[in-house]
């Protein structure tokens, strides 16, 4: 099992990792960013340049290249992404995919997502009937948590990811290719 | 090696950001010649010949590349300098890969 500390998350996540290692007594491989990349990055940006320049080049150097260094160790990986977390793109998430976005053409890796077809209702009663441990942040109205500059609360009817880089433009939308035809094409 | 770009056409007739991008990218490069067809996605026919390669190829995101060789099965490309880098060998920076590959793949956000 692998997490990926990007450096700036917020405590309560630091403590819930720990209660999710001491709680099932497993041992996590907690990822860095690549110091000197890192370092660059805040020494040309600053601290909050996504604030300004928008989230992607430093999610790219604190989460993706970790990310991308542990996958390319592994033939296949399970996230818990739910269908339901993606407003408007519809996009689909299959149960097992290719994973397009980490696969080379020399390496093939499979993607498993079992919760797919999981509401988030759904999650939370499992939660609460298996005592499962869950970060403290989802007391305070946290919905969809990352690093704490860029993760807000929600209000009631707010979709979770409106929590997320609320300063930014939804414009990645636009590039979806409507799954309501492609389902209709694959079936 | 025959390479086909997919690019979408949105609702409203206009091309969508990113493969407009790519398309200008391609261009400055002086790499559009290495593109032996562009195919349409029109989001207001489900029936357009890039809808049907989508579905066929399970991508849900635009634009994508395929590469097809003789005897070989297709190839899909949908991070742009993963396919720079694959199959035109050109070489391409560090935060240009990772800014694709948030792009293309926009729920590696919420990991």
């Amino acid at each position: 099992m692998f997490s990926l500390d990007t450096g700036r998350l917020h405590a309560e996540t630091y403590r819930f990792i720990e209660q999710v290692r001491n709680h099932y007594k497993i041992s996590i491989d907690v990822l860095s960013p690549d110091k000197d990349a890192l370092e660059k990055f805040v020494r040309e940006k600053g601290l909050y340049s996504f604030y300004q320049d928008g989230h992607k080049e430093c999610c790219g150097i604190r989460k993706v290249v970790p990310l991308r260094n542990k996958l390319a160790t592994l033939d296949a990986w399970i996230t818990g992404q739910r269908k339901d977390q993606s407003p408007g793109t519809r996009a689909d998430v299959p149960v097992v995919e290719k994973d397009m976005a980490f696969s080379t053409a020399d390496h093939v890796l499979i993607k498993f997502n079992p919760l797919s077809y999981w509401s988030s209702a759904q999650v939370w009663q499992y939660i609460r009937e298996n005592d499962v441990p869950f970060n403290e942040l989802h007391n305070r109205g946290f919905i969809s948590i990352g690093c704490e500059p860029c993760t807000r609360p929600v209000l009631p009817n707010q979709h979770e990811r409106e929590g997320r880089w609320w300063w930014e433009e939804a414009t990645m939308k636009e590039c979806g290719l409507h799954a309501g035809n492609l389902q209709q094409k694959a079936g | 090696m025959q390479i086909s770009m997919v690019k979408k056409i949105k609702a409203d007739g206009s091309p969508c950001r990113k493969c407009q991008e790519v398309e200008d990218r391609l261009k400055a490069a002086g790499l559009t010649d290495r593109i032996d067809k562009v195919i349409i996605a029109d989001e207001r026919d489900p029936e357009s010949e890039g809808m049907n390669l989508a579905a066929l190829h399970k991508v849900d995101r635009a634009p994508f590349f395929i590469v097809e060789e003789e005897g070989k099965a297709p190839r899909i490309y949908t991070i742009y300098m993963r396919f720079l880098k694959e199959v035109l060998n050109t070489e391409v920076s560090e935060e240009e890969q990772l800014r694709d590959i948030l792009d293309a793949a926009p729920d590696i956000d919420y990991i």
